[in-house]
């Protein structure tokens, strides 16, 4: 049901009228497609979604904003830089998260953060490619996964905090 | 007027990014260097530019598609970066390295 | 002003241009995809900076919009592909050790 009303929302955006004909069809259409996902994932997706992540997520995304302006400036520099100071190389480590929601959101953010990308991720294994060994030093001190399990309340209870 | 300077700050800014992020692509040594360009500051001068243009056109219907872009570009950019570099990493390709410097976690056991 | 916006988008052609060399000279399959998804991303901004320039952004806007949606697909889906090709070939390489691949 929350794909359902999230759909309904992107189609009120698209469509920008209020007819009564369009708001019909935009509601069909939306639940429609609602049952047909919750019948191929197997109800599965509904679990993570409710009402305090929507209003935690504003937080984080701040952020995680400052953060990718960082890592901008960042890279910049190391791409102009005459000498190119990079050294980079795969690193593996294993998360404490356990939904896979939560890996994925992880991952994306670690890909959009200073001089990591993640490569692979095998259950709770990820194999990220640092750009420097500073990178390297700042992603196993493990703030955005502390970040991550902040926003989905899960992984042990210490973790839990933004800083 | 202070919006002007606000547009063409935040494009000028979009396009130091786009450049950055086209040099890094031609000067980086190896495949998984070149992902840290493509996926980080080519998404962020895109934003900066959608955000140019939302002050541009003033709050209208547009804008709220426009800011639905920058949240789809956000997250299609790094999911592409991770597609690539898996199927990079299946292909068993070695990043370059520096000498000294352990390039890979499992030291060739694997396989 | 939409002078400037226009002298923005003649850069980001020439930055297009450039990274096409990489997709030509590349050595690995995936630097091409990397090209190609770079290439992507600015012609999306120079359609939004030609469609506010010249007007009736209101019809073209989805365009751009279905442009993104499409970028994305064609780069999951082409190194989805090359992904199982990969193991394909690994797969075979420990079946016959002598045949290097």
């Amino acid at each position: 049901m929350p794909v359902s009303a999230m759909l309904f929302v992107l189609w009120l955006v698209f469509t920008m009228k209020t007819n009564r004909e369009h708001l019909l069809m935009g509601a069909v259409v939306s639940v429609l497609i609602g049952f047909f996902t919750s019948l191929m994932f197997n109800r599965k997706m509904d679990a993570n979604f409710s009402l305090k992540l929507l209003v935690k997520f504003p937080l984080f995304f701040v952020l995680l904003a400052w953060e990718i302006i960082k890592a901008n400036l960042d890279v910049l520099r190391r791409v102009f830089a005459p000498s190119m100071p990079v050294s980079p190389r795969i690193i593996a480590f294993d998360s404490l998260l356990e939904t896979d929601l939560a890996r994925v959101v992880l991952g994306n953010s670690i890909t959009l953060t200073p001089g990591t990308v993640t490569i692979d991720i095998e259950g709770s294994r990820f194999y990220i490619h640092c750009l420097a060994e500073a990178h390297q030093e700042d992603l196993l001190q493990g703030r955005l996964e502390r970040m991550v399990a902040w926003l989905f309340s899960e992984g042990p209870v210490e973790i839990r905090r933004l800083r | 007027m202070p919006g002007r300077i606000l547009i063409i700050l935040f494009s000028a800014v979009g396009t130091v990014f786009f450049l950055g992020g086209t040099v890094g692509i031609l000067r980086f040594p190896d495949l998984y260097s070149r992902l840290h360009p493509s996926t980080k500051c080519d998404t962020l001068g895109a934003c900066s530019i959608i955000i140019a243009l939302c002050l541009y056109s003033g709050l209208s219907a547009d804008t709220l598609k426009l800011i639905l872009i920058i949240f789809f570009l956000l997250l299609s950019s790094a999911t592409c970066g991770h597609a690539i570099g898996r199927s990079a990493f299946k292909h068993d390709i070695v990043p370059w390295h520096k000498p000294g410097v352990k390039p890979l976690p499992f030291e060739g056991e694997e396989n | 002003m939409s002078n400037f916006l226009l002298a923005v988008a003649l850069v980001l052609m020439v930055n297009a241009f450039l990274c096409l060399y990489r997709a030509v000279r590349g050595p690995a399959i995936q630097d091409r995809i990397i090209s190609i998804n770079i290439v992507n991303t600015k012609t999306l901004v120079v359609l939004l900076l030609v469609f506010f320039v010249t007007g009736t952004p209101q019809l073209y806007i989805d365009i751009a919009l279905v442009y993104a949606l499409l970028n994305f697909v064609v780069t999951v889906a082409v190194s989805r592909y090359l992904e199982a090709e990969g193991s394909e070939l690994r797969r075979h390489a420990w079946k016959n050790p002598d045949n290097t691949v």
